[in-house]
């Protein structure tokens, strides 16, 4: 299975006549790409903004971040992206796809309140935010009256991954420049590369998916998963628009749809794949909010792991709370199964760091990789703009009604920055190699 | 919690709680194991007749749980 990502380098954004990249900017039709939204009638209004890196503003609050990303067919031409949602039901990761690298698609609208997060693009909250580094086309919309929760959710989802297929797409119709960079990841079947590299160990890796209904829910395939058992899938699907983020919960550690994507682990696994490590594949598995669920879905992450002939998992959590208990039965198993973990989580540790981590532990799961205290306390200063309704931040997780003072500054915990404390390691912090 | 009303007042208490584990990790005595977490007193998608047997049947359970001498962190099953 080859994939070969064509990465278009974009260093700014602009508005302009025509959605095309041209000189390293990416120019938008504004018109043009409202309407493309406003297709969906259940939208009262639709407004588009751009913030790029180190102007002074926020965005509050967010939902979801895209890639602006497109297949391109033989014949050049554009054939749509993340199948089941803007692309016919195919599969992902295999052919060329014109990647906007550095540009993002940010959704921007109330939901369930609580659970969307900011992003500063200057300033100490920006450091904690991939996306305070890329060039931003905000998407800010209000639905019609009295539309329910879940359907505002799920209009807001596909209009992300709509307006973000559909740039990309403009830009391959409107002669977009050569790639600045050319990534191509490529790798058989499980079977195929056992037989190839029959010495090596086998790693797979268990990403875990918030999947809990109310508005918590990971995609795959346009699919649901929540109701779904874990499945395996070969490591470019997902760096191809196989996996999409449905969810809101604490802005933090939520992986957006931009993040599975351009997920580390993934990426870390295949580039040792073939030297260090055998990387056998990606299990996308669930959250559930119910014991027997949690028990099933671990179990059955077993089962595909043991099938496989794993010797070694990385297992990444999405969220914090119950599913830590996802993560320790996880470890647990595996463990137990003679199968080494290692497992990628953030702590609730509170805002003096003094408390326990995770809400479960478990002995069999030894070791362990911190991304980081979702309690964290941070002073952000007011931002000369803010895009969406900064009174938000009181609703938000990580955010109170103090939060947001007079002059515009906040008091915040660490959680109510989007993406922060991602789960999967995407971080522009980190430790210092010694 | 549960754990300081039992130590300071002593008086025994039960937990309705859906993951097990976590009730296990912070010291609960008497777990009852609830439906699921948005809704760990009922079961909502029975329809209200089935769900108010689910109830009952939680209530009464945690009632004999209450009424139980343990000896160590207990979980009582349906």
């Amino acid at each position: 299975m080859r994939l070969e990502l064509r990465k278009v380098r974009i260093r700014d954004v602009r508005w302009g006549d025509v959605t095309k990249v041209e000189g390293g900017t990416l120019f938008i039709d504004k018109k043009e790409a409202i309407a493309v939204v406003a297709e969906e009638t259940r939208f009262a209004h639709v407004d588009l903004e751009l913030a790029r890196p180190g102007e002074s503003v926020r965005i509050i609050p967010v939902k979801d971040a895209i890639e602006p990303r497109v297949k391109i067919g033989d014949d050049g031409a554009p054939t749509g992206y993340f199948p089941g949602f803007c692309a016919p039901m195919d599969r992902a990761g295999e052919g060329c796809t014109l990647v906007l690298d550095g540009a993002a698609v940010v959704t921007c609208g109330p939901i369930v309140a609580f659970q969307e997060g900011f992003i500063d693009m200057q300033g100490p909250g920006a450091v904690y935010t991939p996306f305070s580094a890329t060039q931003n086309v905000i998407l800010i919309v209000e639905p019609i009256d009295g539309l329910d929760p879940h359907a505002y959710e799920r209009i807001l989802r596909e209009a992300g991954l709509k307006l973000a297929v559909h740039i990309a797409a403009r830009c391959a119709e409107n002669g977009v420049p050569e790639a600045d960079e050319l990534t191509v990841y490529e790798k058989g079947t499980a079977h195929e590369e056992g037989k190839k590299f029959p010495d090596l160990p086998k790693v797979v890796y268990v990403c875990m998916n918030i999947t809990q209904g109310l508005l918590h829910d990971t995609y795959l395939y346009g699919s649901d998963i929540r109701p779904a058992l874990p499945t395996l899938v070969h490591p470019n699907e997902v760096l191809d628009g196989a996996m999409v983020s449905g969810n809101c919960v604490s802005a933090c550690d939520k992986n957006t749809t931009w993040h599975h994507v351009h997920n580390p682990i993934v990426a870390s696994l295949y580039a040792r794949h073939g030297t260090e490590i055998n990387f056998l594949g990606v299990i996308p598995t669930q959250e559930s909010t119910i014991m027997d669920g949690k028990l099933r879905a671990a179990r059955m992450n077993l089962s595909i792991a043991l099938e496989l002939g794993a010797q070694g998992a990385i297992i990444s959590e999405e969220g914090y709370g119950n599913p830590d208990s996802d993560l320790c039965l996880n470890a647990k198993y595996f463990e137990q199964a003679g199968i080494r973990t290692v497992v990628v989580s953030d702590e609730a540790a509170g805002t003096d760091g003094a408390s326990q981590g995770l809400a479960d532990t478990t002995p069999e799961m030894i070791a362990f990789v911190s991304t980081g205290n979702v309690n964290e306390m941070l002073e952000v200063p007011a931002m000369a703009r803010v895009i969406g309704c900064p009174e938000a931040i009181a609703n938000l997780s990580g955010g109170s009604d103090e939060s947001l003072r007079p002059d515009g500054s906040m008091f915040v915990e660490m959680q109510s920055i989007t993406a922060s404390t991602t789960e999967i390691g995407y971080s522009r912090v980190g430790c210092e190699w010694v | 919690m549960g754990r300081e009303i039992e130590r300071v007042a002593g008086i025994p208490v039960v937990q309705i709680a859906t993951i097990i584990p976590i009730m296990l990790t912070v010291g609960a005595n008497r777990i009852v194991p609830g439906i699921a977490i948005p809704h760990p007193t009922g079961d909502p998608d029975l329809g209200p007749e089935r769900d108010r047997a689910v109830r009952e049947e939680l209530v009464m359970r945690s009632l004999g749980a209450l009424a139980t001498d343990v000896a160590e962190q207990t979980v009582f099953e349906k």
